[in-house]
């Protein structure tokens, strides 16, 4: 009778630990994604251009982390989660090319040697003429330089001055030595300096 | 020789810093729409997590658990209450030290002395009757 009832305390026990930390384990991802969305979305938006695609990129990543890696330890979220995310800008920017050949093919855009990317910019963000004149205009440019650079020094600028992850998760993130995470962030930073000039500092 | 390099390292820090307070602004300033829909996403990824680490299964068998249970407690009371199963209880060490008790023993010594009393008011009341 004593060993029956043990059993099935035993049992309820462990149904309720594993329970008990499920909700700690989801509590602790909600706060992670809670504390890295917004920056992860600007991040997004910079290097697609949209808000909405930017959303949807955001969001694609924090499903992808919820389920794919949310047994990992916390420290690896970080790193994991800006790499989906890189690679979901990265097949946005392959299908955006492939979109666009596309529409070449079917004669209804220019080429993309006429295409300046500075010129009637729309706002990002879909906010009104008041809200953008509000809208730092350094930040603009800023953003413009940053679309500017190559896809891998975008990123680890982003990543390092950003979203201020250090050498070896930028490198994790990436998917490349910390040596290259070094070159690109370094000449990113040059490129920058040389595009912004002295006036935006 | 060493200045224009501190120079170049100094406008380095400087764009590094500027461009990370233009950000933070940026991300301060997103609107509630925005954020909403930000909260949304973050939802349905937790509800994800959810349908990938389910704690349903394992509350699922507690009903069935408790059923079992319950069903296996009234056989055993059944069982025990017809007497066939149930053990008499054996001789238990307070039972030892009742006899050995020191009056016990004086009422063992005495024992032939309440014969003799029995069997002598036996005869009396033989005589009399």
């Amino acid at each position: 009778m004593t060993a029956h009832t043990g059993l099935f305390a035993v049992s309820c026990s462990r149904e309720h630990s594993t329970g008990t930390k499920t909700l700690q384990g989801e509590r602790q991802l909600n706060q992670f994604l809670a504390g890295v969305e917004r920056r992860a979305l600007r991040m997004a938006e910079i290097a697609v251009r949209d808000r909405d695609d930017a959303l949807d990129l955001v969001q694609e990543a924090m499903i992808k982390l919820a389920r794919n890696y949310a047994t990992r330890p916390s420290t690896e979220w970080a790193p994991l989660f800006f790499r989906i995310l890189q690679n979901g800008i990265r097949d946005w920017h392959r299908r955006q090319k492939v979109r666009n050949r596309v529409m070449v093919w079917f004669g209804r855009s220019t080429s993309d040697d006429d295409f300046d990317i500075t010129a009637n910019l729309p706002d990002p963000s879909g906010r009104t003429p008041d809200e953008q004149l509000q809208t730092s205009e350094a930040m603009q440019q800023l953003e413009l330089a940053v679309l500017n650079l190559p896809d891998r020094q975008r990123e680890a600028f982003m990543l390092r001055t950003f979203q201020g992850l250090d050498v070896a998760a930028t490198a994790t993130a990436m998917g490349c030595s910390d040596g290259s995470v070094k070159t690109h962030y370094s000449r990113a930073i040059h490129s920058l300096r040389d595009t912004l000039g002295e006036h935006w500092q | 020789m060493n200045e224009p390099m501190d120079t170049k390292q100094k406008d380095d820090d400087e764009i590094i810093e500027k461009a990370k307070a233009l950000f933070d602004e940026s991300v301060d300033s997103l609107d509630a729409a925005t954020l909403s829909r930000l909260n949304q996403g973050r939802h349905r990824a937790l509800a994800e997590l959810q349908r990938a680490n389910p704690v349903g299964p394992s509350l699922r068998w507690l009903p069935a658990t408790g059923i079992a249970a319950a069903a296996l407690l009234a056989v055993m009371v059944m069982r025990g209450s017809d007497g066939v199963d149930v053990i008499e209880a054996p001789v238990t060490a307070s039972d030892f030290e009742m006899l050995l008790e020191e009056d016990s023993l004086d009422m063992l010594e005495e024992l032939e002395f309440y014969f003799w009393l029995e069997a002598t008011d036996l005869e009396a009341n033989g005589n009399v009757g």
